[in-house]
């Protein structure tokens, strides 16, 4: 089996991903899963970006907040009640929104600006997409598609925006994005995909916190009680002069490893992980309460390891605070941390 | 090179009083990319055997100084030198700026090197050059293209 040459990105945020050419990186995301935006730039002048911006049509816009809007909620889950009825997005409404803020941009330069909307369409597998294409000449060039997910609840507008010079590979860049940009997983796992990270975490744990610096990647997710905690560090081989992988794991970890078990595991990928498991302790089971202000999925056990990549000069380490009913969560999110790029092809086998 | 004491005491009350709303000029990114670190010829250094590598500067001379700096040093014996130590990746880059090399080259040198990510490693070089450059470790420098006779670019 050789290693594949890819080329392409893969970018993944919320539970919106795309495929994107090679040495694209994000460069601008929201922590909101209901209503947020994602940029990814170009490589080299950074000229050309895409712009990912989607709303929960499902959830009622807030027009206020009053108490009655605050407690309605609670009231509708207690009395199992259900939720009112939300109008159907108006699609072309979203759209000339934001063509408007494209022309007052487009007036603030002082140059003509013009658009054109294209008909409604259904799209998708299975009819889910009614979509609508756009796109303008102004300050730059943009070419987009606005749609509503029947399945997700979702409206996306992605658009392709650039300089007036980059009309080529404007057209080449969207074609690619609409092909390939997704806003829900089909197999209950979503993407979160960036700077040659691709990890696939269950899609009902939500962004806790995140920290992107360079040379390291700090994600944390939280379902209910229950958290993943995911790091990269790059420079690997300059760490290991000077600490051993379970040394360094030792000073990342969440929580005490003294009283754990410490096993050796082989990963889908290849790499072989040290891994960590064990109950919490009292301390560690009352921060996680603390901070998730849940008890629902009340974590008892701990599992956490660390793992090398030699192809990419990274160590991984993941950890996870899990229920006694989710097991074998480690070695599910684990699995599905592609850290090299010939994980590609072994995904598509 | 060394901005006018006017144009510096500017941006330094910009830095303090945010409200005033002075900024720097933004600096093209394009514009860095293309500029030639090279490193002060007074700097010497030596690469350890950790793979460290360790500049020593060159304090100024005393004897430059007024007359209480010269008594002062004396009395408290300063030392002649400062010595950095910069870390494996520190001492790579380092080595590059040879001012023969643009940061673009030398993002694209450290990052196959150490297989960082492209945004990786123009974040991490771009950044460690600045800070070389703030302290006057190096000099950036653009490469002027001059026009012969014959108007071909030399």
């Amino acid at each position: 089996m050789t290693a594949a040459i890819v080329q392409k990105t893969e970018v993944g945020w919320q539970g919106i991903s795309c495929e994107l050419p090679p040495d694209w990186n994000v460069t601008g995301f929201s922590m909101d899963r209901d209503s947020g935006y994602l940029r990814v730039d170009s490589p080299g002048n950074g000229t050309t970006t895409v712009q990912i911006r989607w709303t929960n049509a499902a959830k009622p816009a807030q027009s206020q907040n009053n108490l009655y809007s605050i407690m309605a909620p609670h009231f509708r889950k207690l009395f199992r009640q259900p939720e009112p009825i939300v109008p159907e997005t108006d699609l072309k409404a979203n759209l000339e929104k934001v063509l408007k803020d494209t022309a007052k941009l487009a007036k603030k330069s002082k140059v003509s600006f013009e658009s054109s909307i294209k008909a409604e369409k259904i799209e998708g597998d299975n009819e889910e997409r009614t979509s609508i294409n756009f796109s303008w000449t102004g300050a730059g060039k943009g070419q987009g598609k606005i749609w509503r997910c029947k399945t997700c609840n979702r409206v996306v507008v992605a658009q392709v925006v650039g300089l007036g010079k980059d009309q080529n590979s404007i057209s080449s860049i969207a074609a690619q994005l609409f092909a390939t940009l997704k806003d829900h997983s089909e197999d209950g796992y979503e993407l979160w995909g960036l700077y040659d990270l691709k990890l696939y975490i269950p899609q009902d744990f939500r962004l806790e916190s995140q920290k992107l610096l360079s040379g390291h990647l700090h994600l944390s997710f939280i379902r209910q009680a229950e958290r993943v905690i995911f790091d990269r560090w790059g420079l690997a081989n300059m760490t290991k002069k000077k600490f051993t992988l379970i040394e360094w794991f030792q000073n990342a970890a969440v929580t005490g490893l003294k009283k754990l078990k410490l096993s050796k595991i082989k990963l889908d990928s290849g790499h072989e992980a040290e891994i960590y498991t064990g109950p919490l302790s009292v301390i560690a089971k009352a921060q996680t309460v603390k901070e998730s202000r849940s008890f629902r999925r009340f974590p008892t056990r701990f599992a956490g390891g660390v793992w090398e990549c030699t192809e990419t000069n990274k160590i991984f380490a993941l950890q996870v605070c899990h229920s006694k009913k989710t097991v074998g969560l480690w070695e599910d999110i684990a699995n599905r941390c592609f850290c090299h790029t010939s994980d590609d092809e072994y995904r598509d086998n | 090179m060394r901005l006018p004491l006017k144009t510096r005491l500017y941006y330094g009350v910009g830095r303090h009083l945010p409200f005033l709303k002075i900024r720097p000029p933004e600096v093209d990114r394009d514009a860095v990319l293309v500029l030639r670190p090279g490193r002060n010829s007074a700097i010497t250094w030596e690469q350890q055997n950790t793979g460290e590598t360790i500049l020593t500067i060159p304090l100024e001379n005393s004897s430059n100084k007024g007359r209480i700096n010269k008594f002062m040093s004396r009395w408290f014996r300063t030392p002649d030198e400062r010595r950095v130590e910069l870390d494996e990746v520190g001492g790579f880059v380092w080595e590059l700026c040879d001012g023969n090399l643009t940061v673009e080259g030398i993002v694209q040198r450290a990052g196959k090197k150490y297989k960082m990510n492209r945004r990786e490693a123009e974040v991490s070089v771009t950044m460690f050059l600045q800070m070389l450059h703030e302290r006057k470790f190096i000099g950036l420098y653009k490469k002027v293209q001059k026009k012969s006779q014959g108007d071909r670019s030399v």
